[in-house]
């Protein structure tokens, strides 16, 4: 634990990656108090200040109708982290599932499972998530199905090799030898050995999944207006360009944070993980 | 005294993409109770497959082709259903390997590997009381400070320490037959030494019978009962080691004894694979109750 602390500390791009992280998280969970005009983030419509610039009343400006981007914004934060939550938190399992038994199994089981996997991993995958929200209608949940279906195939992967050189580990048939079942075999003792590997991804995946939701909505194929959304809020100003920039730039930039800030806390962690081994 | 472990007739054979190799060619070999046995030959002469077939890990693999007798206790192995085979494991039979350290998982404590295996013969033992077993056991195989080892990680611990805990787990549940696969092999030998005197002693105190796998006649000679040479899948020669030690009568047991090496000089004879009377048949010392 001090190691970790002191790994943190040392290095100034995790520490900017903890600050932003935690700019992002705060913002998006207390938005109802930080947030000057809480009720901008539906549908509201004030045409008195709409399409302004940057003022001392709306900080980053006015959209099109006249809400404050700043409260959108702090509002898309939460869709967003919402979205990486639920889809790591569904595709993780899903490819460790995967991994670990095509790894330990072998044979016909790593066959299917694998091709499987690879069936997946060669379709484009932001292809994949348009065909699937083509045919699905266009909602935050299915955004989340759309995301997760692309993303569990690279845990799968990872989780197999890292599986295939632990099966060979001494501790694996010294666990057989003692009549350890496969699942205790696979989730007892070799999992453990994954979860660094896994725990870094999932950090570098949040800035990821974030990236593609916003394709999504960029799009016009992930969450519907009025609800906030950063990618919904680029696209809408892009017309706009470059007259209203503020449109664009200020959503465009809070999507950068977010993931560069999780960008470099999954350099850190891999550090701290890594190192361990 | 009833045989503890019986192999008879026991063939192997691998399926691959160029046809089939026979690695085992009838292998016969059995173990009293509370005796050392000992299984010597060079790498790849059967000794760690037979080990193998004995805990049953072999017969899963879909291209091995096992056949031959398997006693434990008097009961015959093959009938077993493969999960009656697994409950054997780690409670009637329990195995060490050449490298400690690498046999226990880097992520888990010693006290909690240690909980794991007593956990084999009694389900649910609780933390409490398997520290305390364990601490019992660590003692006897002359580690004291026990509650900072079963508090460490392995990479923590010397190969030494691993290996004595190691040994401790193998023989926490009792069981009837210990295997040995080259133990300590990866350890330096003064370390090797200290921890096979400690295996000696406990699995002496406690009579389990031990199959000891190893290509060391150094250590054979001073761990076994009786010895089995094996060559090429085939048992060329047994008999109590002392008999065996003082009279090799088998032409590859001689060759094997001069291949290790003497402090008084002279390098190691040069390998000769192509030696006809390798092939001879076994030959057996009786005596010893053999």
């Amino acid at each position: 634990m001090r190691r970790t602390t002191v790994i943190l500390l040392r290095n100034p791009l995790s520490m900017l990656g903890v600050v932003l992280v935690a700019a992002v998280v705060i913002s998006a969970a207390l938005a109802d108090y930080i947030a000057p005009f809480p009720e901008h983030r539906g549908a509201v419509v004030d045409f008195v200040h709409f399409n302004q610039g940057p003022t001392a009343r709306n900080v980053m400006g006015t959209d099109l109708v006249g809400r404050d981007l700043f409260s959108r914004i702090l509002y898309a934060f939460r869709i967003s982290l919402l979205l990486g939550v639920v889809v790591l938190a569904i595709a993780t399992p899903i490819g460790t599932f995967v991994g670990l038994l095509a790894g330990y199994l072998g044979g016909r089981a790593e066959f299917a499972l694998m091709r499987l996997t690879d069936v997946f991993l060669s379709i484009p995958p932001l292809v994949l998530a348009i065909a699937m929200m083509g045919v699905l209608e266009p909602t935050l949940l299915n955004a989340m199905l759309a995301v997760t279906a692309m993303w569990w195939p690279w845990y799968a992967r990872l989780v197999y090799n890292i599986t295939r050189s632990e099966r060979e580990e001494g501790y694996v048939l010294a666990a057989e030898v003692i009549g350890a079942s496969t699942l205790h075999v696979t989730f007892r003792e070799i999992l453990p050995n994954c979860l660094p590997a896994i725990i870094t991804k999932m950090t570098l995946d949040m800035g990821f999944v974030i990236i593609i939701a916003s394709s999504l909505s960029f799009l016009g194929l992930g969450v519907q207006p009025p609800t906030p959304d950063l990618g919904s809020m680029v696209a809408e100003g892009a017309r706009y360009l470059p007259d209203s920039w503020w449109l664009t730039v200020f959503p465009g930039l809070a999507i950068l944070v977010a993931v560069f800030g999780f960008n470099l806390i999954g350099d850190a962690l891999r550090e701290i993980l890594g190192a361990d081994q | 005294m009833s045989a503890v472990l019986e192999i008879r007739d026991l063939h192997l054979r691998f399926r691959g993409h160029s046809g089939v190799s026979e690695v085992l060619h009838g292998v016969s070999l059995d173990i009293r109770a509370g005796e050392r046995v000992a299984l010597v030959g060079e790498s790849g002469s059967g000794k760690s497959v037979t080990a193998r077939i004995v805990l049953g890990l072999l017969q899963e693999l879909p291209y091995a082709e096992v056949s031959g007798g398997l006693f434990l206790e008097g009961a015959d192995l093959n009938r077993l259903s493969r999960r009656q085979w697994q409950g054997l494991r780690g409670t009637s039979i329990s195995m060490i390997f050449q490298d400690p350290t690498s046999s226990l998982n880097p992520v888990f404590t010693i006290g909690a590997q240690f909980a794991e295996v007593l956990r084999r013969r009694d389900p649910g033992l609780p933390r409490g009381a398997a520290d305390e077993r364990a601490g019992a056991l660590l003692r006897s195989v002359s580690i004291h400070d026990h509650a900072r080892v079963l508090d460490a990680y392995p990479f923590q611990l010397s190969g030494g320490m691993n290996q004595r805990v190691v040994i401790a787990m193998a023989l926490a549940n009792h069981p009837s037959l210990l295997i040995a696969d080259e133990p300590g092999t990866a350890l330096d030998v003064t370390v090797q030494a200290q921890t096979l005197k400690l295996m000696h002693d406990l699995v002496e105190r406690s009579g389990t019978a031990v199959l000891f796998i190893s290509h060391n006649l150094g250590v054979v000679r001073e761990f076994a009962d009786r010895v089995f040479v094996i060559y090429r899948g085939r048992i060329v020669e047994r008999g109590p080691t002392a008999a065996i030690f003082e009279a090799p009568g088998h032409a590859y047991t001689r060759a094997l004894m001069a291949a290790v090496p003497r402090i008084t000089g002279g390098g190691p004879p040069e390998p000769n694979d192509g030696e006809t009377a390798f092939l001879d048949p076994m030959v057996v010392h009786e005596g010893g109750g053999a």
